[in-house]
């Protein structure tokens, strides 16, 4: 009879338990395997189709000719590598760091949000790779102008992600501070400042891309090494295996360090999150 | 008067809103008395809670005075406890942080509470799950944290604003009957506003009843039940009478007389003679 049956909490959690065991397991296996699957799919493809058709290497190598070239010029791609990761590490951080200070500034002072805010934004309007050349007119050719185009391409995602975040406070846990006669600076650091962590961390996941993109744009223009410049040069020498051996370099740093900063939000939920 | 708490005298409050002058409260005047549980009753968008934020301190009134122990309120002081709708714990805290919060912003020593902090988890019954973080408990299991919350640090004054109108119907019936017990056993000053009558005549020592068009306090109620109250008396006579009167009182405005209500003659209250 199902009158009869006992509902209890302990009973309720226990047939959770099983499941919620297992489900990871699979989803985990899914989102590797999928996505490995389907990689590697599309490379043998592309191998075939190269193959078959015979397609010049000068216009699409096959990927086992890329991973030869990759083999051959590790030594010269992994020199070019480190100056480009390196200014996107930097130019990420200090975009980090100005973002949230800007964002903080403009969420606390009215009177700079009016002044400062709309020209923020109508700036972000205009293509800002067009303004590369006019960083190496600025900065010149040496590394402050990758670093400052990279910081300029990479900061607004964190001004906007940390405003929201700022924002994101309910207007009663504020109250709360506020009866209790919490000062700005207790507010800011126990409540604003947490409630705002997993939005930054969204800003800065896309930040960590475009601090990539401004500065391989700016290495097109001025840098004498870097994999913006490998790529130049080696298109100038019609040489595609090695451009797109360049390019592996690039997704590979792109790759560390996104999964550098996925790494931090999940050190940072340890503290901040909800669960 | 001398043993009055809390009192407000002819309290307004206008805001300039786009579409003109908006009066969310009109000339609200009434007294408390320490140890008193008193509720403000009335219709979404009278002005109850502009006037709760008034009584915390954080909003000034336009005109008009409000009074604490002797004193007039300039601003929020921290021997109040705060309850609201939703329970605002902090996501990332464990529930025995969250009611140890206002120890921490009060800047005092958090290893002195801990004690305090256990006796009301075990109170409302959530001892067991105060290494669990919010998200991992009910919506009834919060709002309990959030009562333990401002009880914490002892305040003489519990203002409440709507606290279980989030909750479900029995969770609600749950909530009131914990309140219940948890008052008894404090006897705080309370303020509580609420739309629902059958709970301010539960938990009450005297209903407000506050209007939408004047949004103003229309009458002051006794509530003749005994304290310790036990939830059982929703189910007799008198309390179903008192509800059918306010609720007549609410729809009809204050003069209309059908049903008289056990009101509270005082200088400080209008009462169903006085409305204006």
């Amino acid at each position: 009879m199902s009158m009869s049956m006992t509902y209890s909490p302990a009973a309720r959690t226990g047939s959770r338990t099983p499941s919620g065991l297992l489900r990871p397991l699979g989803r985990q296996a899914r989102q590797l395997l999928l996505p490995t699957g389907t990689t590697v799919a599309i490379l043998l493809a592309w191998e075939i189709v190269v193959r078959a058709y015979a397609v010049p290497v000068s216009l699409m190598p096959a990927p086992s000719v890329i991973f030869a070239r990759l083999m051959e010029s590790r030594g010269a791609i992994l020199a070019h590598t480190i100056p480009t990761a390196t200014e996107t590490v930097l130019s990420f951080l200090l975009a980090t760091v100005l973002g949230i200070v800007l964002a903080i500034a403009l969420t606390y002072s009215r009177t700079l949000k009016s002044a400062v805010y709309p020209g923020v934004v109508l700036f972000q309007l205009i293509p800002k790779v067009a303004l590369a050349p006019l960083f190496v007119v600025w900065f010149g050719i040496g590394s402050e102008s990758r670093l400052a185009f990279g910081v300029f391409i990479a900061f607004f995602p964190i001004v906007i992600a940390t405003m929201a975040g700022l924002r994101d406070t309910p207007p009663d846990m504020l109250r709360l501070c506020r009866v209790l006669t919490a000062t700005n600076w207790q507010m800011f650091m126990s409540v604003r400042m947490p409630y705002a962590v997993p939005h930054i961390f969204s800003g800065m996941k896309i930040s960590v891309t475009f601090a990539i993109i401004g500065v391989i744009v700016a290495e097109f223009i001025t840098a004498q090494r870097g994999l913006g410049y490998l790529i130049v040069f080696a298109s100038s020498q019609a040489d595609t295996p090695l451009i797109l051996a360049a390019i592996f370099a690039l997704c590979v740093v792109g790759l560390l360090l996104y999964g550098a900063v996925g790494l931090a939000e999940k050190i940072a939920a340890r503290f901040y999150g909800a669960s | 008067m001398h043993t009055s708490h809390l009192s407000a005298d002819r309290v307004s409050k206008t805001y300039q809103g786009t579409a003109g002058t908006v009066e969310a409260v009109h000339n609200a005047t009434f007294s408390i008395e320490k140890g008193e549980f008193v509720s403000i009753l009335g219709p979404s968008g009278c002005g109850k809670s502009t006037l709760l934020m008034m009584l915390a301190g954080l909003e000034p009134a336009t005109s008009g005075t409000i009074m604490e122990a002797g004193q007039p309120v300039a601003g929020p002081r921290n021997d109040i406890g705060m309850i609201f709708q939703d329970a605002t714990l902090l996501p990332w805290k464990t529930v025995m942080q969250n009611v140890l919060f206002p120890i921490d912003i009060l800047k005092k020593n958090v290893g002195d509470y801990r004690d305090r902090a256990m006796e009301l988890l075990r109170m409302v019954g959530l001892a067991d799950f105060r290494d669990h973080k919010p998200a991992q408990l009910s919506g009834g299991m919060r709002q309990r944290a959030a009562i333990c919350r401002a009880l914490i640090h002892d305040p003489h004054l519990l203002l409440m604003d709507e606290p279980f109108s989030a909750l479900d119907a029995i969770t609600r019936d749950e909530m009131n009957v914990a309140l219940l017990d948890i008052w008894q056993r404090y006897k705080k000053t309370g303020v509580f506003i609420t739309h629902s009558i059958r709970e301010a005549v539960l938990l009450s020592d005297r209903i407000l009843v506050m209007t939408r068009r004047p949004s103003t306090i229309v009458c002051d109620v006794k509530v003749p039940f005994e304290r310790p109250r036990q939830p059982s008396i929703v189910e007799t006579m008198e309390f179903n009478d008192l509800c059918n009167a306010l609720r007549h009182t609410i729809e009809h405005g204050a003069d209309a007389g059908a049903h008289p209500l056990p009101s509270r003659r005082s200088p400080h209250a209008p009462t169903l003679a006085t409305s204006e």
